[in-house]
């Protein structure tokens, strides 16, 4: 990446983060999944739990995840496989709300034109795009999951004076699959962007990305799905090699003509 | 080496209008050219095709020797291009949009902001160029373009109707920072415009456009040697002799076609020894103007 390309970056996040409106909205979906639902969540888990419901799923949990007290068992379950997906909510909507406007918003300001006659190639605009978008959802995720560890952690140490312990998959989650789902979902919505002629059009179909995603979430409350680590390890190298590629074939398609049309 | 060069260039829009057909000239560096027409004859296309915003659909353009269809970025990075739907960024000020554009262009922090500076300087716009550009006018906003074109510092400089909406003095300043530009750098200026008047004020050299054809090139003695249209001498006299050839434009206003300049003391002499009163002499030229219209009639009546 060259100076040229960090100066257009540089310019996308700076401009993000000074229109108040923009970063209050893109604040609301993090703070409602890493600190209200987890609190909600630990609360019911704390005042319920002699629900028999949940006592017969907890007789239904590998031995592994059972360490004897059910109250922290759940609150690990929560942490370990209900939030995660949550979680992976957040980097798709802050992503969204920058990069539906990556190209459509420049051209409605009209300022598409002027950065198109400087000496980067469509490629380039392209892949710096889409860079800041990424950049900017990586941060949001990895703070929004400090900040949901710390809230849990402390409710955790005050419910019950214990630790939870996060697991590996959070690692696999943070590091492989919530970047290449990220960068998938950027991709699709800054190339939305680069052919839709408003910011609105784009976000409309932006939304459509979180879709796989909710109806994941509510399998996980239907009934949790334990996955393997080896297998999330697995889906999470796929998810990164689709993102690759789909960034490289995206890149390739745009020409000033079609990006002015 | 030529500066641009169209050989045969034409372009037709997906929708099957043609743009421009089949125009062929060249410029050499450190021209002012007007490239000139109506609204809808072909300019911005013309600029957008040697810019690389377009492909053409016939023929090639080279800028500085390169092909602005296969490397657009390098004739990015030696042109600098102001055109109406280039605009800046509102939410930042003057001098940060021109430090922004001067770091995409390659050039460091410091190196952008003292030539942002001077550039803005300038153009009249050293106060403002602390506000933010939401608060400048039209005017401000096509003089902060000009700074932000020149700020990698081109060797050609494409300008599409730069003086639209800027009041006379600033015009004027604008006008001649182009000459200066052009005189002293170097820098080939492509200027479009459909103010014909405002064109002959600052170019050296012309094109004529029309419905995407190039009607004609040259500088402007060429173009009135294309034309029918003769010189017109204008006397305010008093008394006029007969049997001269003048014809009365107004109460003591006549005109005369001539087809050379030493016509002119012949016929004042000859004004004068038949007893009139010459109280004014004014010879006119066809202007750019008459020159276009006369073309686009001939180009009708060949239709």
């Amino acid at each position: 990446m060259n100076q040229k390309m960090t100066a257009v970056i540089r310019k996308d996040l700076v401009s993000i983060t000074a229109n108040k409106n923009l970063f209050l909205s893109l604040l609301v979906v993090p703070l409602v999944f890493t600190i209200v639902l987890p609190s909600i969540l630990a609360a019911a888990i704390h005042f319920a739990p002699g629900d028999p419901d949940i006592q017969k799923m907890t007789d239904l949990l590998p031995t592994s995840l059972c360490s004897g007290n059910m109250e922290l068992d759940l609150l690990g379950l929560m942490l370990n496989y209900i939030l995660p997906v949550f979680f992976l909510i957040i980097p798709l909507m802050s992503a969204s709300i920058m990069s539906a406007s990556s190209f459509v918003g420049e051209k409605e300001k009209q300022t598409l034109e002027t950065l198109l006659y400087c000496p980067l190639s469509v490629k380039q605009i392209f892949f710096a795009k889409v860079m800041a978008s990424f950049l900017l959802s990586m941060t949001v995720s990895l703070l929004s999951f400090l900040v949901m560890l710390l809230v849990l952690e402390a409710e955790t140490m005050f419910f019950l004076g214990k630790f939870l312990v996060p697991g590996i998959n959070w690692l696999i989650i943070l590091l492989l699959i919530a970047p290449s789902i990220s960068l998938m979902a950027i991709t699709l919505i800054v190339r939305g962007s680069a052919k839709a002629q408003s910011v609105e059009e784009a976000q409309q179909g932006a939304v459509f990305l979180v879709l796989p995603l909710i109806l994941l979430a509510t399998g996980q409350f239907m009934g949790v799905l334990l996955i393997n680590v080896w297998i999330l390890l697995g889906l999470g190298g796929i998810c990164a090699l689709a993102a690759v590629f789909l960034l490289k074939k995206s890149m390739g398609r745009f020409t000033y003509e079609l990006l002015l049309k | 080496m030529d500066a641009v060069v169209l050989k045969n260039l034409s372009k037709t829009y997906p929708n099957g209008k043609k743009a421009v057909s089949g125009i062929d000239f060249s410029l050499k560096q450190g021209e002012i050219f007007g490239f000139l027409g109506p609204n809808g004859a072909g300019k911005t296309t013309t600029v957008k095709l040697l810019t690389g915003m377009l492909t053409p659909s016939e023929g090639e353009c080279r800028v500085l020797g390169l092909n602005p269809a296969e490397t657009p970025e390098k004739v990015h990075d030696l042109s600098g291009v102001v055109t109406e739907h280039a605009q800046m960024y509102n939410n930042m000020t003057g001098k940060q949009n021109l430090v922004f554009y001067g770091s995409v262009f390659g050039i460091t922090k410091a190196e952008a902001e003292k030539r942002a500076g001077s550039l803005l300087e300038q153009l009249d716009l050293e106060e403002a160029g602390d506000q933010k550009l939401s608060t400048y006018s039209t005017g401000m906003r096509q003089r902060l373009s000009l700074a932000r074109a020149l700020i990698h510092r081109p060797r050609i400089l494409f300008l599409d109707e730069p003086t639209s909406g800027l009041d006379p003095e600033s015009a004027q300043n604008v006008n001649q920072l182009i000459r200066k530009l052009a005189e002293d750098k170097k820098i080939t200026i492509f200027l479009c415009t459909h103010q014909l008047r405002y064109a002959q004020e600052i170019c050296t050299r012309y094109g004529l456009m029309d419905q995407g054809k190039l009607l004609a090139t040259g500088t402007l003695g060429e173009l009135r040697q294309r034309i029918d249209s003769d010189t017109i001498l204008e006397i305010c006299a008093a008394h006029m002799p007969e049997g001269l050839g003048f014809q009365k434009a107004e109460e003591m206003l006549y005109e005369n076609r001539i087809h050379r300049d030493s016509e002119i003391p012949v016929l004042v002499r000859q004004i004068v020894t038949g007893g009139g009163d010459i109280y004014s002499v004014k010879v006119r030229k066809p202007s750019l103007e008459d020159i276009y219209f006369s073309l686009t009639a001939r180009e009708k009546e060949d239709a």
